[in-house]
């Protein structure tokens, strides 16, 4: 059809299939367990005596103990994770800008979906590096951060939503602010993407299909939602003692000693594994 | 009020009063030179008699005869397209109060039934404009041409009697085959976009009556002979993948096409093709 065909134009279509299959797998299944496992905080009070009877900080530090067991972690992270959402954050980019947003004229529920869906998206990006920069890269440069200890995931998490140990209230509200709305607009995103993507792929061909699996991903992303924020309560409701208590229990009494110095485990935690 | 309501036939709905049988309705006109020149707004008061089944294109009509402005001047008459009145034709799709609709069949008694109501009316931005009112919507027709929206049925020799069409083909086909090429489901799509230059035409999104009419041929027991070069076209850039989901096309649809489901139907078409291709290679 056209003579000037660039890589973008003779592959469009493949493109926009894997730009659509990379949002459920690998990024929505990770986030799906991402949230679960975040979410153990809370709902590892349940079964916590499985993980030595401390609730859900021993569970979560489970949970964390078991990624970080996984063997080769890097390769994984980054060829299933940051590559994949590197992939569908740009190609998503330039897809969003191909279109012109009229929310203002039609006034229907879908058109707001459409709109809604490339501003989570633009803004679950950010988050996203914003969330992997401070906690998984350590990137402490940063006002009101703390850095992710995996040895004490519980106790480290709770002291990066919180804005981390100088943050205080401001830091508290401002972290709290973009997680809570990096977790909304990202489950959001997942489960409208999901409904979108039933269509794109042809499973959804009428208009009664695609209205029950729009009651099954909202229903999805409600539970997700449930999980992603609970899991926030969960961490700023945390006594930070206790969970150093219960992570040192679980380490021995070597390290027992390091987690008492609360100031300093951060920085001692960081050195030590470099 | 106690007097006796001694109305006629003619009366109906909110006209119900002496005073709302004879009404001004003003209308807000976007206008434009020419193509490429500025636009600027004029307005125009047209008395109304309620129940007489003023519409839209009736009023311009009146505004041609009498080409003054609200304020008194002197202006030049309103330019628009219309063909049939009678919402089958597509040609007086324009954008009445900011909603994409065909004039004929925009009722004055219902948009605006009262004394002083407005009505504005706006081109098509999706497509280029001819003057005031009137677009030029090319690109629909190139675009059902890129996408072989026919039945190829033109030989040298008699082909024979083509194959029957069952029941239930005609009745999922019938519906998109009364899609009149006006252009609603395109201006109320946030991925269909007004493209000045031909040239691009081929690259840019076809839209939601393209699709819904490769569907239509697509289940012609002989226009499917095609079937495989029109969803290459869907394929290509500016196909079906590049519909946002927004759904306003079936919405707005003033023939209640299930412009959704054709766009679904061609996904899952695409997806078969897709996979056939990469196991068989044809």
């Amino acid at each position: 059809m056209t003579e000037h065909q660039t890589p973008l134009s003779k592959h469009h279509f493949l493109l926009r299939r894997l730009h659509s299959l990379s949002g459920i797998v690998p990024i929505g299944a990770f986030l799906i367990t991402h949230l679960i496992t975040n979410s153990s905080i809370v709902w590892g009070k349940l079964g916590g005596a499985q993980h030595g009877g401390d609730g859900g900080m021993a569970t979560f530090q489970h949970e964390v103990n078991f990624i970080h067991s996984m063997p080769f972690l890097l390769l994984i992270e980054v060829f299933g994770l940051w590559l994949p959402i590197a992939f569908h954050s740009v190609l998503g980019v330039y897809y969003a800008t191909t279109g012109r947003g009229n929310v203002g004229s039609y006034r229907f529920q879908a058109n707001w979906r459409y709109s809604l869906q490339r501003l989570t998206g633009y803004f679950g990006l950010i988050f996203i590096f914003y969330h992997v920069a401070t906690l998984r890269w350590g990137w402490d440069f940063l006002p009101f951060t703390n850095v992710f200890i995996a040895e004490e995931a519980a106790s480290t998490t709770a002291l990066a939503l919180r804005g981390g140990l100088e943050g205080g209230l401001i830091g508290g509200v401002v972290v709290g602010g973009v997680y809570l709305i990096g977790i909304t607009a990202l489950v959001y995103h997942f489960a409208n993407g999901l409904w979108t993507a039933a269509i794109t792929w042809g499973l959804t061909t009428s208009a009664a299909a695609q209205k029950r699996w729009g009651y099954v991903c909202a229903g999805l992303g409600a539970a997700l939602m449930l999980a992603g924020w609970s899991a926030y309560v969960g961490f700023v409701t945390l006594d930070i003692d206790e969970a150093r208590a219960v992570e040192a229990a679980l380490h021995g009494p070597a390290e027992g000693a390091r987690s008492a110095n609360s100031d300093l485990s951060a920085d001692a935690g960081r050195l030590e594994r470099e | 009020m106690t007097t006796t309501q001694d109305q006629s036939s003619t009366n109906s709905g909110a006209a119900s009063s002496e005073a709302a049988e004879k009404r001004t309705v003003r209308f807000r006109i976007q206008r434009c030179l020419g193509p490429n020149k500025p636009a600027h707004w004029e307005a125009f008061d047209v008395p109304i008699l309620a129940g007489e089944g003023a519409n839209v294109i009736s009023c311009l009509q009146y505004i041609a005869r009498r080409p003054i402005t609200a304020d008194g001047k002197e202006t030049d008459p309103v330019v628009w397209d219309s063909g049939c009145l009678e919402e089958v034709c597509g040609a007086c799709t324009m954008i009445v109060n900011g909603q994409v609709r065909q004039s004929c069949s925009c009722l004055i008694d219902n948009e605006a039934p009262n004394d002083g109501d407005v009505i504005s009316l706006q081109p098509m931005s999706k497509f280029p404009v001819v003057r005031d009112l009137w677009v030029d919507r090319q690109r629909m027709f190139h675009n059902l041409k890129r996408a072989h929206a026919w039945t190829p049925i033109d030989g040298l020799h008699d082909r024979g009697a083509g194959p029957q069409e069952t029941a239930k083909n005609q009745e999922t086909r019938y519906i998109f085959s009364t899609c009149m090429t006006c252009g609603c489901c395109l201006e109320a799509c946030p991925q269909f976009l007004l493209v000045d230059e031909p040239a691009k035409w081929d690259e840019s999104f076809v839209g939601a009556n393209t699709i819904g009419q490769v569907r239509l041929f697509n289940l012609h027991p002989t226009a499917k002979e095609e079937a495989g070069e029109r969803l290459e076209v869907l394929m290509g850039p500016g196909g079906v993948s590049d519909c946002g989901n927004a759904q306003n096309c079936v919405k707005v649809c003033p023939k209640e096409i299930p412009l959704t489901e054709g766009i679904a139907a061609m996904g899952r078409a695409t997806t078969v093709k897709a996979v056939k291709q990469f196991f068989t290679g044809e």
